[in-house]
């Protein structure tokens, strides 16, 4: 025992002296000698408690081991008669003292962590605070024409969380060179009946695979112009969608939606001004996936959106539609460094423009209208705009123009991906000619969460062909997690 | 013509949406196969049991493929890992799937870390250190004493779904739990040459075997958790592996081979190669079998030359 107490008691009294000597010297010129003997004396009793609490534990101690050597020495009674060698049950009584002893030591260990426990175990209103990421994407660029510039493209702050049983809500604001941004706000229901889901506030509206992921999330720098001059960035959308998942072992997906209009950077509409139902924009999809065996598969999605009137466009109805397929090799074993992907998709779009194309004095979109906030400096990729005379009326006429891109992209390794776009959009205002651009490019996953990219584009609009360059840099910093339509 | 076009329409459309679970069994998806042999011992008959997994992948890089989604979507239960080990598909296909049975926090959402003693919990929640799990590691399923308590929580997820049922999932799991526990005793026998060798794995997938049979983990070849190995970092790890005489370098099926093979060779420590989950190798073709496998590839390797 005393052994025991010797290094703790030798340890205490040095950490007392030391304690009780450290302060006095330092405060020894400026405080009352009373003062300091009344911090002495706290000090002692304390010391004086801290020693007396370490003798009761180590009796205690003592105590539990003795029971633990006694029961440990303790040997079975031999029955009168018996054989001797005859193995012998153990004695209730020794069993009952046994468990008797577990329970008091798991008790007491108990009793000593519960503070413990009770502060690993304590609850903080914060707990309840969405998850929350930010993506920071950059982009530095050089352009024959437009020269260079550095770019800080977007600061997106992504949050999410459950809202209750029924439904969960999820937000990204985007901060850039043009100010803030709510790209996506929506409320998702999570437990509707008959496999239906229904969406509604701002968010991506379910048209095609491309429009609905964030620019920094692209497998490019840069957004397809088939997907800019036609849906117009990202398809954001205000309004409300109901998705349906088919109830078949084969999947597929089923949405129908209305909006104030698709398109991030579509201007045909304003969303502040109210409107009739037949300026609302309303949207069909279908999609599915054909698993071909492990490795490869097939998506398959085709979009249907229309606009009963655009008041810009005369009044005169607008139909947007699109097919997308994407193809995926994917070795199982070697997912993370090995794989091929083949994604393409088809837009087309039909409504009344003015021959010519709209004045830059009227509020009016045009095909070439930039996505507020997010590519500006890179805008030296777009066609040149087409302008009409101002002071002529407008004359409309039907339009079809179509848009592709198809990507095929390599992953060489975890950490490198290489890839090739070819993009091609047709002028909706049949102005000027088609814009095609080819696009080589490499991307360096540093981890999960950071990845550079490099492109070179090679752009071919009429009147106009250009070399760029992009060096792309993103980072996700904070919460992240891996949505279904990121796949 | 039209009633031939409509006769072949109905005829596809019952034949897709025919397919898929025999009737009257509990439909249970697991993430990985492991789950799925304990979820079939535990539920006998009374369970039709997909995984998600086949084995051979890496399971932070786990293809979402919209089918997955489907089959989440008529599942009674979903059996999963847990600490975040299926971060990079699941919360993905939940969205997808249309079923708030199995939502996390819903009774079909069983948790099989439920009883695991967690290991390397990080003591800072910081992707500094890489793609960190702040629950600890999640590849406990190659420790078998883990194993058990992933069928425990099992049987304890079914039973709360399927009370009526609960006799059955008890008998069969004490049965089944009796059988691991014998093959542990073997296990603990034959792991006897483990004790105290040095270990270098690939990724971190080798802790709780390690830890079981009182290897010694000395390090990783990926420097931080799902960040490919830097020329620093294997350089500096070789160097390190010299002086403490490394005896094993572990590639986890899924990792590559290459490097591996070259940090071995280097070092002089024995190459080996385990699959992480069931079927991940021909040879694992359940839990125990698989459990074999790697006691079996470890002590060869910890015997052979």
């Amino acid at each position: 025992m005393a052994l025991r107490h010797s290094p703790r008691s030798v340890a205490a009294s040095v950490l007392a002296t030391f304690l009780v000597a450290t302060p006095c010297a330092v405060r020894a010129e400026t405080v009352p000698p009373e003062e300091l003997r009344r911090e002495l004396d706290a000090m002692k009793e304390q010391l004086q408690r801290v020693q007396k609490q370490i003798k009761e534990q180590a009796e205690q101690i003592k105590r539990q081991e003795d029971v633990i050597q006694k029961l440990t020495t303790q040997k079975a009674p031999t029955a009168p008669g018996a054989p001797a060698l005859a193995p012998a049950p153990p004695p209730a009584p020794a069993v009952a003292d046994e468990e008797r002893l577990k329970r008091q030591v798991t008790e007491q260990i108990m009793h000593q962590i519960q503070p413990q426990l009770a502060a690993a175990n304590r609850i903080f209103p914060s707990q309840f605070n969405p998850a929350i990421g930010l993506i920071i994407d950059n982009v530095a660029s050089y352009g024959e024409h437009e020269r260079g510039n550095f770019q800080f493209r977007a600061a997106e702050l992504g949050i999410s969380a459950s809202v209750d049983p029924f439904a969960r809500g999820y937000a990204v604001i985007t901060g850039s060179p043009d100010g803030f941004d709510v790209e996506e706000a929506a409320i998702v229901t999570t437990s509707l009946p008959y496999n239906l889901t229904v969406k509604g506030g701002r968010f991506f509206a379910d048209f095609g695979r491309l429009s609905q992921v964030h620019d920094h999330d692209l497998p490019f720098v840069n957004r397809p112009l088939a997907l800019d001059n036609f849906v117009q960035g990202e398809a954001q959308a205000d309004g409300v969608e109901v998705g349906y998942l088919v109830p078949w072992r084969q999947y597929v997906h089923l949405t129908a939606g209305a909006y104030n209009k698709i398109g991030a950077g579509n201007d045909r509409v304003d969303n502040a001004t109210s409107r009739d139902f037949s300026k609302f924009t309303y949207l069909g999809r279908a999609a599915t996936f054909f698993g071909l065996n492990d490795s490869n598969s097939v998506d398959l999605g085709g979009s249907w959106a229309y606009t009963p009137e655009v008041a810009i466009d005369n009044g005169a109805h607008r139909t947007l539609a699109g097919a997308d397929l994407t193809y995926r090799y994917t070795p199982l074993s070697q997912a993370a460094y090995r794989g091929i992907v083949w994604g393409s998709e088809l837009i087309y779009n039909q409504e009344d423009r003015p021959v010519g194309g709209f004045s830059t004095t009227t509020s009016a979109t045009s095909s070439v209208t930039l996505r507020p906030g997010l590519d500006d400096g890179l805008n030296f990729i777009k066609p040149a705009l087409a302008i009409s005379d101002p002071t002529k009326p407008l004359i409309f006429k039907r339009r079809d123009a179509v848009g592709l891109y198809s990507y095929l992209e390599a992953r060489l390794s975890r950490r490198f991906t290489t890839g090739f776009l070819f993009d091609y959009a047709e002028d909706i205002d049949h102005v000027t000619g088609a814009t095609e651009s080819y696009s080589p490019y490499l991307t360096v996953w540093l981890s999960e969460f950071q990845r550079l990219r490099l492109q070179y584009t090679r752009l071919q609009q009429p009147g106009n062909h250009e070399n760029q360059f992009f060096l792309q840099w993103t980072v996700v910093i904070g919460s992240h997690v891996h949505g279904f339509r990121d796949r | 013509m039209t009633r031939t076009l409509c006769t072949l329409l109905v005829t596809i459309t019952l034949g897709i949406a025919g397919q898929g679970w025999a009737a009257e069994k509990i439909r249970v998806v697991t993430t990985i196969p492991d789950l799925a042999d304990m979820t079939r011992q535990v539920g006998g008959e009374l369970v039709d049991v997909s995984s998600i997994c086949t084995g051979v992948e890496d399971i932070h890089g786990v293809p979402m493929r919209p089918s997955f989604a489907a089959l989440l979507n008529k599942a009674d239960i979903l059996v999963l890992m847990g600490f975040d080990g299926e971060h990079a598909f699941l919360p993905g296909l939940l969205e997808a799937a249309s079923n708030s049975k199995v939502l996390p926090g819903a009774p079909g959402y069983v948790d099989c870390s439920l009883y695991v003693r967690p290991l390397q919990i990080p003591t800072r929640i910081d992707r500094a250190l890489g793609d960190i799990h702040p629950q600890g590691n999640h590849h406990f399923n190659l420790d078998p004493g883990e194993g058990k308590d992933m069928v425990r929580a099992i049987a304890d997820g079914l039973s709360h779904n399927f009370p009526e049922h609960e006799v059955v999932f008890r008998k069969n799991a004490a049965a089944y739990l009796a059988k691991l526990d014998a093959a542990i005793e073997r296990w603990d026998q034959e792991a006897a040459p483990l004790r105290g060798k040095k270990v270098v794995s690939y990724h971190s997938g080798m802790f709780y075997l390690a830890d079981r049979y009182g290897m010694q983990s000395f390090g990783t070849i990926e420097p931080y958790p799902g960040v490919d190995p830097t020329p620093a970092h294997t350089a500096e790890l070789i160097e390190r592996m010299q002086q403490a005489k490394v005896d094993f370098v572990v590639r986890e099926v899924g990792y590559p081979v290459e490097l591996a093979k070259t940090i071995a060779d280097r070092t002089g420590a024995k190459l080996v190669e385990i699959p992480l989950m069931v079927h991940g190798v021909p040879e694992a073709t359940d839990y125990i079998s698989f459990i074999d496998y790697n006691m079996r590839t470890l002590v060869t390797a910890a015997h052979g030359p």
